[in-house]
């Protein structure tokens, strides 16, 4: 959850900036249109004002860049020991989950057709490293819920680190465009206690 | 603004094998005003056509689970419509409008390269029939987005001619949009007149220099990742190893980013010319302005890789670090702006309607740019409807309004008669209700998170109404630009059967130099016996009519 409570933060300050430069924009056009007559129009530079303004600009843009720059590391943490790792390949048009720690290899995939849509189960409080990769063409495991996606590329890795500190299902989505299907390409996420997680992984079908 | 050739007065063709007044007289002009004119208008035409592509999506998107078009037709529309758009509209119109106007503005006869000007028109006249040819293929059009990634794009995933044909489409018209680019920048450095110095030339002329250097400097990038993709269809080894799939993605940028800038400078700049015009006075900051467009053109293209942080492939600290830098150029040119508004005498016409919308407008793109520049708000925006939102406002609520601010403008210079003021209104009115309802909505859909390029969605999604009040602004942007098209035809037809009024050489009581001369001006621009004010600054008109005003109130 550690995404979506940094985009939280970070949306939000930048929401409220943009919101109160666009009401005072809106002001000072609202101001022209109502005053609409020369002041001390034979003025067409004030070059002192400009400066303090660039530098004004310039000051803010230091501060967000260095702010959500630290932002996005804290949203990168390096993974802890041990985190789960589960093996993610999308292909034209699903995924497939594998979990390589499980005793026999667990594997879950579908046709993304209907009601046959893959469930990525994990359990709640512990890391999971989701290892993405892709078949064919180039896919984005998006979970809007947690505010995050990341690239699934062929012939590559990407990984994509995350925790869920509580149970329950998140609605995940394919945001690369991959082709006729690519507007199916659904699947759920499912973060379960961490018993329950591991009666799923020994072959039970509980959680699923 | 289309192509319908100007009554001719006087003939003057005595010697020449081909009447300048006809189709071939046109297009093999070598007349700079004829050949903006062509490119203008032939994207405008184009627009109109990508407007209806668009209007098919929102219908097809109007409610969820719909099955209107189908996921095959609905790929097609979305890539010819955003590439159209891109590559075919919204560029070649901003170069044919510099084609046009730069050297009339900077006091010169013609056009420098003309024949290669022309050149460029036939180029991206060919490429825009080579990229629409696509829906007559049995596969039909191109069907994978505006920047085709491959894999995607390989022979593999996309096997169809209408793909082969929308890159060898592209690639012609990008190279004609690149000739042009050259032969504007060119008249601006070496065929100023007498006393117009760099720092005298109007705004909209330093816009188009900064647009050049980014047309010259990163439309090649294009060519090259073009290339590639022809290359990876011929051969499909090319995308068996990541290095040119993500490779493909870099070239791609580095040209994908600096022209958003190409299809919002003279834009920007036309809606700054009409701002000072109707506030009766100089454009405020203007030196700031220039070099603001400059440092805006350079740091255009470090910022290549915010539009690839999701891939895990791209130094996201670096391209947010020159992504949220422009945030300053870009605050210098509203300064500009909102410094010229707020002192001025507002006269509100059409043309001054549409570039004050422009501003706060495009402000909505700009500030939601900032946010779209950042990595961790990226993360989950990009590829989503709020990346289309955004786009948009920039492209449509930004520069499309910057766009019928110039039509309005200079269309009585071009033609001789100005449009019909009461029409102009109601295409505006309809105009902001229709973007905003349009384009507002699909932030909150992205946000919510529906991913781009989908041709449909379940209707326990729950965006089925933001969709369909989308659906309804498309309706209202259609009404309006049906009045701007009856708006133009009709105006022109007044023109033809001479009923219209003229317009006179400087309706608007405007700053530069093109109001200097006839409308339409002449052959070569400036009547012959007729001395060009003398350029006292980069607004000798408004010099000229302050000196001419002190010197009346002094007798």
């Amino acid at each position: 959850m550690r995404q979506r409570h940094v985009f939280g933060t970070v949306f939000t300050l930048e929401a409220l900036v943009a919101g109160c430069v666009f009401v005072v924009v809106l002001a000072v056009l609202a101001r022209a249109l109502v005053r609409r007559r020369a002041g001390d129009a034979e003025r067409s530079e004030r070059p002192r004002l400009e400066a303090c303004y660039v530098g004004a600009l310039a000051a803010f843009a230091v501060f967000l860049v260095a702010w959500t720059a630290w932002q996005n590391h804290v949203e990168h943490p390096a993974a802890g020991p041990k985190p789960l790792r589960v093996d993610v390949t999308g292909f034209q048009w699903c995924w497939t989950f594998r979990y390589p720690q499980s005793p026999d290899h667990r594997r879950v995939s579908g046709t993304c057709k209907g009601e046959d849509m893959p469930t990525l189960v994990v359990p709640t409080g512990r890391t999971v490293q989701l290892r993405l990769t892709s078949r064919d063409v180039i896919h984005s495991l998006w979970i809007p819920g947690l505010r995050y996606k990341t690239d699934a590329f062929p012939h590559h890795v990407n990984t994509l680190t995350l925790t869920l500190d509580r149970a329950g299902r998140w609605r995940g989505r394919c945001a690369e465009f991959c082709g006729q299907r690519h507007w199916t390409m659904d699947f759920w996420i499912k973060a379960v206690p961490a018993r329950e997680y591991d009666l799923w992984a020994q072959g039970g079908t509980a959680a699923a | 603004m289309t192509v319908v050739p100007p009554t001719e007065t006087q003939r003057d063709d005595a010697g020449r094998p081909v009447p300048p007044g006809s189709w071939l007289g046109w297009v093999s002009t070598t007349d700079h005003k004829r050949i903006g004119l062509l490119t203008a208008g032939t994207s405008l035409v184009l627009m109109l056509f990508m407007g209806v592509l668009a209007l098919l999506m929102r219908g097809q998107l109007a409610q969820p689970e719909e099955t209107f078009l189908g996921a095959q037709v609905y790929d097609q529309l979305f890539t010819i419509h955003g590439s159209g758009m891109i590559y075919l509209v919204m560029t070649p119109f901003a170069l044919g409008l510099g084609v046009y106007l730069v050297p009339l503005q900077i006091g010169a006869p013609g056009i420098a390269l003309p024949r290669l000007t022309l050149l460029g028109y036939w180029l991206y006249t060919l490429g825009s029939l080579t990229v629409l040819a696509g829906f007559l293929t049995p596969t039909g059009a191109h069907a994978d987005g505006w920047f085709s990634y491959p894999p995607m794009a390989d022979s593999e995933h996309s096997p169809g001619a209408g793909t082969d044909l929308w890159i060898a489409g592209v690639l012609l018209a990008v190279t004609g949009s690149i000739l042009q680019g050259w032969a504007v920048l060119w008249t601006i450095l070496r065929r100023r007149t007498l006393g117009m110095t760099m720092l005298r030339l109007p705004v909209f002329c330093w816009a188009m220099i900064a647009t050049c250097l980014m047309v010259i400097g990163a439309f090649p990038a294009l060519l090259a990742a073009l290339t590639l993709l022809a290359v990876g269809r011929a051969d499909a080894s090319v995308f068996a190893s990541n290095v040119w799939n993500i490779g493909y993605q870099h070239i791609f940028w580095f040209y994908g980013h600096p022209v958003v800038y190409v299809m919002f400078f003279p834009y920007l700049a036309a809606v700054a010319e009409v701002l000072a015009v109707f506030s009766g006075r100089r454009f405020f900051g203007y030196r700031g302005t220039a070099l603001s467009l400059l440092v805006f053109a350079a740091l255009s293209m470090s910022v290549w890789g915010h539009h690839m942080f999701a891939t895990g492939q791209a130094a996201n600290d670096y391209y947010s670090l020159t992504s949220i830098a422009l945030l300053v150029p870009a605050g210098v040119e509203y300064f500009g702006m909102l410094g010229t508004i707020l002192g001025g005498r507002l006269r509100l016409r059409t043309p001054m309607l549409f570039a004050l919308a422009f501003v706060p407008q495009f402000l909505i793109g700009g500030l939601t740019g900032i946010m779209v520049g950042t990595p961790v708000i990226d993360y989950h925006v990009t590829d989503s409807y709020f990346v289309v939102a955004h786009l948009h406002y920039v492209l449509f609520a930004g520069s499309a309004f910057g766009l019928f601010a110039a039509v309005y403008f200079w269309f009585p210079k071009v033609t001789g008669t100005l449009l019909d003021e009461g029409m102009g209104r109601l295409h505006f009115w309809l105009l902001v209700i229709g973007t905003n309802l349009t384009f507002l909505p699909m932030f909150a859909l992205g946000y919510l998170g529906m991913p781009r390029r989908v041709v449909t969605y379940a209707a326990f999604d729950g965006f089925g109404l933001l969709n369909l009040l989308a659906g309804a602004g498309a309706a209202f942007l259609a009404a309006g630009m049906t009045v701007f098209v009856v708006n133009v035809l009709h105006t022109l037809r007044r023109r033809h059967l001479g009923r219209a009024r003229p317009a006179g050489d400087d309706p608007w009581e405007a700053h530069t130099l093109e109001w200097a001369t006839t409308s339409p001006p002449p052959r070569l621009n400036f009547p012959a016996g007729r001395p060009l004010p003398p350029v006292t600054s980069f607004a000798p008109l408004l010099d000229l009519r302050r000196r001419e005003q002190r010197e009346g109130s002094a007798v």
